[in-house]
């Protein structure tokens, strides 16, 4: 729509009009067309718009709680959208795309916001960042596009693990591994016990497996091998990638066979009631968690396999970017600042129960035991990556559910699988 | 022998409808468990509490009013509208001699047999070019233009079939064309208007495709994306889910008990020629 222009668009108005009112019902529809037209022009001078898929209650609770603030502010007026999650995920290139769209989105940053920054889609926020000379430099450098600009705006991330009750390992007399060895060692244990020591949740949600993939990718090959792969600058049938599969199918004894039948929030319901062991999985999970089974969880890093890889940690970054088209930047950056700030980032993390870390490094997280060991655990990291699909593509992470998902079936044919799933990507890259 | 065929038959149907109804039953009794509950023994456990919060939270929280205020305001409408265009065309198509009708409805028939899917982007750029993207009367224009074919099918082939004698006697009595539409045709077609009705009400009240196509602001958002809207980004409530379902059926469900007879003769409608 880059061609478009308001001369156009009121003779294919009336044109759309007339084929309308060719149906028997003109005055009926012109009169809403004019109404319709209302808030489009308004629009540009007034509230800034948020497209917001964060429509769990909490999240979407606190998200409605920090605009009142910002608005009660006198800088400027917003207004917020909820959309479901799913939705949005689909819609958002048509959002972007439109004539007149939203100003602000909530989304992730890296290559995904990178993809739409190179089609000249989202805004240049660099002002915003100038305040923001606090924050961490690997944030800064999630938020730039490949022309050096800021497009992004951190508000918090999280981190992956192996999640299990405390209770649960103390019953069982095991304690957290530290290595690859400790860690099959504790599975072989748990298994002579009659619990699958490990749970995973792939009906409807197989790119839970993408977090196996992720993290003994950045254990044995480092974080910028992945990075190369999952930009398409390494091949997925490299033996360096069929080294991961080989250390994969050593753990793959000990899954527990009914997750591959039930989403991960139901993987979640079987860890908490003791039925498997432990659980990779990001910090999200605990909102599927009962509130008095909360204090129970712990977690532990993936284990360790080669020690001369500098450590790295999955941690996702979520936050804003802006439409490039949007009617009033001024405003938009000013809910970014202030959204980037120390007083909304913190009033987010209390409002919302899942347990987040918050981008400002001033603003303080929640103090409950598992932040803080999450937090420690993340800045010991040398490397941060955000997950597969956020470190590549949406497009490329369905190759990945496949590819995964086939191998935990039939390891044995690993090397096809890899053939294919670079066939896939290749398809992806090229398109 | 005779008692132990209808002893048979009765068993087989009451399981064929508790296979039926097991589903429907299990939304319920979900609506009504605690989140706790559910997080710590699973979706299909048996219920360890009972609570009515989730509705309130549905109701509340989730926008429900709001919602199915808007599935009103474009189901109504589109209902009225498609049925009131397709009756006419029908007309004109089944009782004049219009050079090319059997063209006609058939490119409107056609239009049908297009998966929907490949339609959505074009059909989100034009109502943007409108000026209608994110109005109610996008929503109500595209199931208008979506229903208007089938509608004007099934009642073109109701319409053919009412002896000719009738219009030709109201011509004769002075009748003129509108006269004949509304006063001849109308209420002899009502029984096929009827069953439309009923199944039109259930297709756009039901409908979730064309409503996040075309709208994104969420106060105007029907009830099915509401729904969709419970959902969080990773982990779902699903007992506030399932009570909002419980709500977001009752107008569908009011609809079907009303018109339960045309529901029937509507799915025959056209069957017989």
């Amino acid at each position: 729509m880059s061609d478009f222009d308001p001369g156009r668009r009121r003779f294919l108005g009336h044109l759309g009009l007339a084929g309308l009112g060719a149906l028997g019902a003109s005055s009926f529809l012109s009169a809403c067309a004019s109404s319709a037209s209302g808030p489009t022009t308004s629009n540009g001078s007034g509230a800034v718009t948020i497209q917001s898929n964060l429509s769990s209650p909490q999240a979407k609770a606190a998200m409605e709680k920090l605009i009142e603030t910002f608005n009660a502010q006198g800088k400027g007026t917003a207004s917020l959208n909820t959309i479901a999650s799913e939705t949005f995920r689909t819609q958002l290139p048509t959002y972007l795309t439109s004539a007149n769209p939203p100003d602000l989105y909530t989304w992730y940053a890296g290559s995904v916001a990178n993809d739409y920054a190179s089609k000249n889609l989202l805004l240049d926020v660099s002002e915003v960042w100038k305040s923001l000379d606090d924050y961490p430099q690997s944030l800064r450098t999630l938020s730039t596009d490949a022309s050096g600009k800021q497009i992004f705006v951190p508000m918090n991330n999280y981190w992956w693990g192996f999640f299990y009750r405390k209770s649960n390992f103390a019953k069982w007399g095991v304690q957290e591994p530290k290595t690859w060895t400790e860690f099959l060692a504790l599975c072989e244990t748990l298994k002579s016990k009659g619990i699958p020591p490990i749970g995973i949740g792939l009906g409807d949600t197989p790119w839970v497996a993408s977090a196996w993939f992720d993290y003994l990718n950045i254990r044995i090959n480092g974080a910028p091998f992945h990075r190369e792969l999952l930009a398409g600058k390494q091949r997925f049938d490299d033996p360096k990638v069929k080294a991961v599969f080989t250390r994969w199918r050593e753990a793959l004894p000990y899954f527990d066979p009914k997750g591959k039948a039930y989403p991960f929030q139901e993987a979640t319901t079987a860890l908490l009631a003791g039925k498997t062991g432990m659980f990779l999985i990001g910090t999200f999970f605990a909102d599927a968690a009962p509130k008095d089974a909360l204090g129970d969880l712990d977690f532990f890093r993936f284990p360790i396999i080669d020690p001369a890889v500098p450590l790295a940690e999955e941690a996702p970054t979520d936050g804003f970017f802006a439409s490039a088209k949007t009617a009033n930047p001024t405003g938009t950056k000013a809910l970014l600042s202030y959204l980037a700030g120390v007083e909304a980032q913190e009033a987010y993390v209390k409002a919302s129960s899942g347990i987040v870390l918050p981008a400002n490094p001033r603003a303080k997280a929640s103090d409950s035991p598992l932040v803080v060991k999450g937090k420690a655990m993340l800045n010991e990291a040398k490397e941060l990556t955000q997950f597969f699909n956020r470190d590549s593509s949406d497009a490329l992470q369905p190759t990945a559910d496949t590819a995964l998902t086939k191998f935990i079936d039939k390891p044995d044919q690993i090397d096809a699988i890899l053939r294919e799933w670079q066939a896939g990507a290749e398809k992806v890259f090229k398109g | 022998m005779n008692k132990l065929r209808t002893g048979a038959f009765h068993t087989g149907m009451i399981l064929l409808s508790l296979l039926w109804l097991g589903p429907v039953l299990w939304v319920v009794v979900m609506s009504t468990r605690s989140f706790d509950d559910i997080a710590a023994h699973g979706v299909g456990s048996l219920p360890r509490s009972f609570t009515l919060d989730t509705y309130r939270q549905a109701w509340t929280d989730g926008g429900e009013l709001r919602a199915l205020i808007n599935s009103m305001l474009v189901t109504v409408p589109s209902v009225a509208l498609s049925l009131g265009l397709a009756a006419m065309a029908a007309f004109a198509l089944s009782r004049f001699r219009i050079p090319g009708r059997r063209t006609i409805l058939l490119l409107m028939l056609a239009g049908n047999l297009l998966p929907p899917q490949i339609l959505l982007i074009p059909v989100a750029k034009f109502s943007e070019l409108t000026g209608l993207y994110d109005t109610l009367w996008a929503l109500i224009a595209v199931q208008v233009g979506f229903g208007l074919g089938f509608y004007t099918f099934v009642l073109h082939g109701f319409m053919r079939d009412l002896p000719g004698e009738i219009q030709e006697a109201a011509t004769i009595d002075g009748a003129g064309t509108a006269q004949i539409f509304t006063r001849v045709m109308l209420p002899l077609t009502r029984p096929a208007l009827a069953a439309l009705g009923a199944l039109s009400f259930t297709w756009i009240f039901n409908d979730l495709l064309w409503a996040i196509t075309v709208l994104r602001t969420d106060d105007n958002m029907p009830v099915t994306p509401a729904l969709l809207a419970l959902q969080g980004q990773f982990v779902s409530s699903w007992n506030v889910i399932a009570a909002g379902t419980v709500i977001a059926a009752v107008p569908t469900v009011a609809v079907f008990l009303r018109f339960q007879r045309h529901f029937v003769s509507g799915l025959a409608l056209g069957a017989v020629k």
